[in-house]
């Protein structure tokens, strides 16, 4: 076996070799952001807030803590937790190489454009599948103080739906960052959006009441309930409750979610708020369109985002 | 033998404005190619396009036998394509180089050494001796986010030098530096040079370049108007002497007299300086002395220098800008 040597005089570096020193080159710079360490503190303390309570408050009433067997199970970053920690760790990924002229003798190292790409998004990965790790790890270990839990098992799947639902917006964040090179322009797309599909889709549910199609827009999409042996329990269908719903398909595979139409009558003066059933769907049917949904927005928003780095021309 | 550098017909345009037009640059291989030119002149534009960070409209370039194309290449189908194996011999400086604050100088050298595929064994012996080359011991262990703009460029020749390149494209190596500094960077490039390596070396510091340069291109609006070895640029403006003459009070009358005279080629003013151009080997500054001083002028200095680098320089970016020698 032979093996090539550059022009220097070096054997051919391999593939693997420099991509992984883009991937170290960027984990150095994220774990490294202020904006970044100081989330993961506000994340960790709100975990210990929600363990914590219970037990000032029964040391303060002396009243014993409620048991909640399904406290580690049912635990799931919420979706502006996601959109943050999305928005923290991929905002300055790309456009601020650029802005920053960073970018200049990187890509002048024998690594190419799409290698960085690649690099930049394993790290990103890699740090948020450690930080969720470490915080699902704190949670559990935290809901003892609810007594002993069931179903720990199952926590790896809300681990996995939640890395799931912060890639859309990893993606779409790298995308708008490739595009437009600047850090605020991207941090302002990714603001926009979110909350603008959010207030969108409610402010449609009401009116128009809930729908399937709500479902295929990145964020909470509609919300239904299920009725369970432990009573009522809410269901997000969109992209930010993956964890979540994996959960409950997991625990009631065969529960079908009703969406309820709310519609406010003035009577009298009072305002009268019913609500009548719009329709239902299965469980199984929500979790997998919302993994399907997650997947091809990420793929799509990923894909431009690798097209725009790898076309832009360094001018700067 | 193969040059290190070859563009043929290199044109590159943004909007309505052409960066580089139609450059014909060749680069011999161990050589100290300077690339003198304006500001706006094309300069960095040319060197981006040569380490693959621009894309050209027109035009060929080989470097070091390699066909470059930018990262997108002409084949669009062909996305995982890149020429990222081409830089492995190339070492580039940009102009003012930037790089993460967040790293210390000797991650940032390690990471690169890496993406060069250095050994760990090669990173521990050539790191240190890079960091003492470029003066920065016992700051390497700093982030580079506290380092002066000074030692963010020698932080920027070290990694240049990372993988012992066959060919090192420094863009305005000195900028920024402090006069000591400036010195140091030319004995690296000397040093540099030595080993056997091509240096193709922007600066606007004219001196610099006639110091350590064996070969150079002028550069103009993006075209090359003189490309050769320091000695027949230089010997350009070879024969007639130039006499410089400062002079208070200048006027027109004062350039026609000078003009007048029969030994006189032709006359430059640039301020109160006066530029003029002989036509003979003889010592005719007594002529011009009472030329000037009959009509109004007062000669404040007056020295006849032999024609060097700067004055082709001036010449030629004179006459490329329809100057006008009076």
């Amino acid at each position: 076996m032979t093996t090539t040597r550059t022009n220097t005089g070096r054997p051919h570096p391999s593939w693997f070799t420099r991509f992984w020193a883009v991937v170290r080159y960027e984990m150095l710079w994220n774990i490294r952001k202020k904006k970044f360490l100081g989330l993961v503190i506000v994340a960790f303390a709100l975990a210990t807030l929600i363990w914590a309570l219970p037990i000032v408050s029964s040391a303060a009433t002396g009243e014993p803590i409620d048991a909640d067997p399904d406290f580690a199970v049912t635990f799931t970053i919420p979706g502006i937790g996601i959109f943050l920690f999305a928005l923290i760790t991929a905002m300055n990924s790309i456009s601020s190489e650029f802005e920053s002229g960073t970018v200049v003798p990187l890509l002048t190292k024998p690594v190419s454009r799409t290698m960085v790409f690649l690099g930049k998004l394993l790290a990103t990965f890699i740090i948020i599948l450690v930080t969720y790790t470490i915080l699902f790890v704190y949670v559990v270990i935290g809901a003892f103080v609810y007594g002993p839990q069931n179903n720990l098992h199952l926590v790896p799947l809300e681990l996995f739906g939640n890395i799931l639902s912060t890639f859309i917006w990893i993606a779409i964040i790298l995308a708008a960052g490739a595009l437009s090179k600047s850090t605020i322009i991207s941090t302002l797309v990714a603001f926009g959006l979110f909350f603008g599909l959010l207030f969108a889709v409610q402010i449609v549910s009401v009116f128009a009441g809930p729908s399937p199609a709500l479902n295929y827009i990145p964020g909470s999409g509609a919300s239904g309930t299920i009725i369970t042996t432990q009573g009522q329990i809410n269901i997000g269908a969109g992209t930010d409750n993956i964890g979540a719903n994996l959960i409950n398909y997991a625990l009631y595979s065969s529960a079908n979610v009703d969406f309820n139409r709310t519609s406010i009558e003035i009577q009298g003066g009072q305002p009268i708020i019913t609500q009548t059933f719009a329709y239902t769907e299965p469980i199984s049917l929500i979790t997998s369109r919302s993994v399907a949904t997650a997947v091809v927005y990420t793929i799509v928003f990923l894909f431009i985002a690798w097209i725009a780095f790898k076309w832009a021309q360094i001018l700067e | 033998m193969e040059l290190a550098i070859e563009t043929n017909g290199l044109t590159k345009r943004y909007g309505s404005l052409t960066a580089v037009n139609k450059l014909n640059l060749k680069v011999q291989r161990n050589t100290i190619h300077g690339f003198l030119g304006p500001n706006g002149a094309g300069k960095t534009t040319t060197m981006k396009i040569l380490v693959g960070l621009l894309r050209p409209n027109e035009g060929t370039v080989k470097v070091l036998g390699q066909e470059v194309h930018g990262d997108r290449n002409a084949r669009f189908f062909q996305l995982f394509h890149d020429q990222a194996d081409s830089r492995l011999s190339i070492g580039y400086m940009p102009e003012l180089p930037k790089f993460p604050k967040h790293l210390k100088g000797s991650e940032l050298l390690d990471i690169y050494g890496r993406m060069y595929g250095m050994t760990e064994q090669e990173r521990k012996e050539q790191i240190p001796k890079l960091v003492e080359l470029v003066g920065l011991r016992g700051r390497e262990n700093d982030y580079i986010g506290k380092y002066s703009k000074g030692m963010q460029q020698r932080i920027g020749i070290a990694q240049t030098l990372l993988n012992n390149p066959e060919l090192v494209i420094l863009d305005e190596p000195s900028l920024g530096l402090d006069p000591v500094g400036m010195v140091e960077v030319r004995e690296i490039v000397k040093e540099i040079a030595k080993e056997g390596r091509t240096v193709f070396v922007s600066s606007h510091l004219l001196f610099e370049v006639e110091q350590i340069c064996t070969d150079v291109t002028i550069i103009n609006r993006g075209t090359a108007l003189v490309s050769d070895t320091l000695q027949n640029v230089s010997g350009m403006l070879s024969g007639p002497a130039m006499l410089h003459v400062e002079v208070a009070k200048i006027s027109k009358a004062v350039v026609s007299a000078v003009k007048s005279l029969p030994f006189v080629s032709s006359v430059i003013q640039t301020g109160n300086t006066l530029r003029i151009q002989m036509m003979t080997h003889e010592d005719t500054r007594a002529q011009v002395s009472q030329e000037i001083t009959r009509s109004g002028g007062i000669i404040i200095a007056m020295s006849q220098k032999a024609s060097n680098l700067e004055e082709v320089f001036i010449q030629l970016i004179s006459k490329d800008q329809g100057g006008k020698p009076q």
